[in-house]
């Protein structure tokens, strides 16, 4: 919800909000390949439909390209970032995704890519995937980690035998409010490079944007998110609670909005990758069609983390 | 915890049985307890005082035990904790049944040592006599873990029936290395005698050595096959994690391997790694 308080940063409307986030749960996983393409290509498959907790079951995305120096076999590889909103689910996801797409990616492995906690959660890697051997499968314990070695046709795949399973934070957002479609992505795609070059954050949305925000609810009982008609243009003049509505000033002419998406290990990650991301809109300012920038909350009835984007930017206190 | 340093007054007439001297054990005793303490010799128990000049260590958790030692059993036996450093030989049976922390021999070890050894760490700077990491009499399992190094030559049976851990023996080794092997990992740098790996159901034995083909004693097997599929994952992971003991073992990440998959009259699912 805005108010009068919002300020200007190169002659952007930084709308008085927050955006509201809520706890998942998350893991690392390092895939490694004979080529970093086909470690993207196992990356890109295990992460595909990974948009939204909403339907997809968890939100995942790319973290970043690892050289063969950083990886536990000296291989080329891709840190993935999986977000569920349990470690049940993430255990699920977790056994589906690199079962259908890493196991099953020529020259392909996969390690955890955390930090063993003592008692800390854990999700099953290969613990479970290792029966495709059927029977063939061996286990090898290095260091006192357990992998497993799945007989496949072009040697083995190599898993490793669980990875930790930590709290995390889901659903940081921004939403970047344009005169047009160019200004809209020319925004959410400079804040979604700035991002990417933060450690412990993933934008899971098709390129780091999504265009159908959401609100919680619907008036269909058998949906649980609907449109955020808020922030809809088309529905300005037609929704009495629009955040679009001719108030005059950056309120007027906006004809596009998209919103960011962020997903991180911690609170903190979150915020920092929310902030670079505002910094890199701003960047764009009015010239390059980006008016205002504001963030989804629903009245704090999603979960505990708030976001206040002022405070974010170090004006004041934030509301 | 504090440490103790043992000083051996002159090699015993029989075979002294060391066990239960561990760090931990003797950690909250006063040096009149320590010296009373009672140990196997022959088929009579003595006081520890009789056999070794006792004072208290400056190295905490460390039992320092100086001397020819060769007819001292079972020392580290069961040990879960602390170090024990033995500045000269050992008996039979050194760190068996070890659970945790450190022992370190700087000499040589004699028959049976790290036998069904299941933590921590123990290092022979000499030889081990046959049967080391391998299992008692009578057990199904020899080492079921932690990490046994000998930077000599290794006897006959090493790492019969091992199942866990790791076992590094720089030097070389006798007949029947891995033996009845169930899993785990042994490596050796040296020359090894005939049948390594006879029985074996699962785990690798890796030769260090530089050489074209499997070691002379194992080359006529028939129970083991040629595996040529590429497995470069597994090989660095094991290749990084054995580099760590130096020696001959330093430049394995740097050199491809050649795989026999065996012993096909057991499992067949362990291997015989030979670095080109």
């Amino acid at each position: 919800m805005t108010d009068s308080s919002s300020v200007q940063r190169n002659g952007v409307v930084i709308d008085a909000t927050f955006a509201e986030a809520f706890p998942m749960k998350a893991t690392r996983i390092v895939i490694t390949a004979h080529t970093p393409e086909w470690a993207r290509h196992a990356a890109v498959s295990a992460t595909g439909f990974a948009t939204s907790v909403i339907a997809c079951g968890c939100e995942a995305g790319i973290e970043r390209e690892l050289g063969p120096h950083e990886t536990p076999d000296g291989r080329p590889g891709v840190n993935v970032l999986i977000f569920s909103m349990s470690g049940k689910e993430l255990g699920k996801q977790l056994e589906r995704r690199v079962g259908q797409c890493v196991l099953t990616c020529p020259t392909t492995a996969v390690f955890a890519g955390l930090p063993r906690t003592a008692g800390g959660d854990v999700a099953a890697l290969g613990k479970n995937l290792r029966f495709f051997g059927d029977g063939w499968q061996i286990s090898k314990v290095i260091d006192g980690v357990r992998y497993w070695r799945v007989p496949v046709m072009d040697g083995e795949f190599v898993a490793q035998e669980d990875t930790p399973v930590v709290k995390a934070v889901g659903g940081g957002n921004l939403l970047l409010l344009a005169r047009d479609t160019d200004g809209a992505l020319a925004a959410a795609e400079a804040a979604v490079a700035a991002m990417k070059r933060l450690p412990n954050v993933v934008m899971p949305f098709p390129g780091g944007v999504v265009r159908s925000g959401s609100k919680v609810g619907s008036r269909y009982a058998n949906l649980n998110a609907s449109t955020n008609d808020a922030f809809c243009p088309s529905l300005v003049g037609l929704v009495p609670h629009s955040e679009l509505a001719s108030k005059g000033g950056a309120h007027a002419g906006i004809g596009c909005v998209m919103e960011i998406v962020i997903d991180g290990l911690t609170e903190g990650d979150v915020a920092a990758a929310m902030r670079v991301g505002m910094q890199a809109a701003i960047g764009i300012g009015p010239a390059g069609g980006l008016l205002r920038i504001s963030a989804g909350n629903y009245g704090g009835k999603l979960g505990p983390f708030h976001f206040h984007l002022h405070k974010l930017l170090g004006v004041g206190d934030g509301p | 915890m504090s440490g103790w340093n043992l000083r051996l007054r002159q090699v015993p007439a029989m075979r002294v049985d060391l066990r239960g001297i561990t760090p931990s054990a003797l950690a909250e005793l006063s040096a009149a307890q320590v010296e009373q303490l009672p140990v196997g010799h022959g088929n009579e128990l003595i006081a520890l005082a009789e056999l070794f000049d006792i004072a208290p260590g400056n190295e905490e958790g460390v039992l320092r035990l100086e001397g020819n030692l060769e007819r001292f059993d079972r020392i580290g036996w069961q040990m879960d904790a602390g170090r024990i450093r033995i500045e000269g030989h050992a008996g039979h049976y050194a760190g068996g049944c070890m659970r945790g922390g450190e022992l370190r021999i700087e000499g040589r070890a004699g028959l049976l040592a790290a036998c069904e050894m299941a933590g921590g760490t123990i290092d022979v700077k000499g030889d081990v006599g046959d049967f080391a990491a391998s299992t008692l009499p009578g057990s199904m399992d020899g080492m079921r873990g932690g990490t046994f190094v000998v930077h000599g030559n290794a006897g006959e049976r090493f790492g019969d029936r091992m199942r866990r851990g790791t076992a590094l023996v720089h030097g070389g080794a006798g007949a029947f290395l891995g033996s009845r092997m169930v899993a785990g990992t042994i490596a050796v740098g040296g020359n090894v005698g005939a049948h390594a790996g006879y029985g074996m159901r699962r785990g690798s034995i890796v030769f260090a050595e530089a050489r074209a083909a499997l070691p002379e004693g194992t080359r006529p097997a028939p129970t083991f096959v040629p595996n040529r599929a590429a497995t470069p994952v597994f090989w660095a992971l094991l290749a990084r994690d054995l580099a760590r003991h130096g020696g001959l073992f330093s430049d394995l990440p740097m050199r491809r391997i050649e795989r026999h998959l065996g012993d096909l009259s057991a499992d067949g699912k362990g291997e015989l790694v030979v670095c080109l």
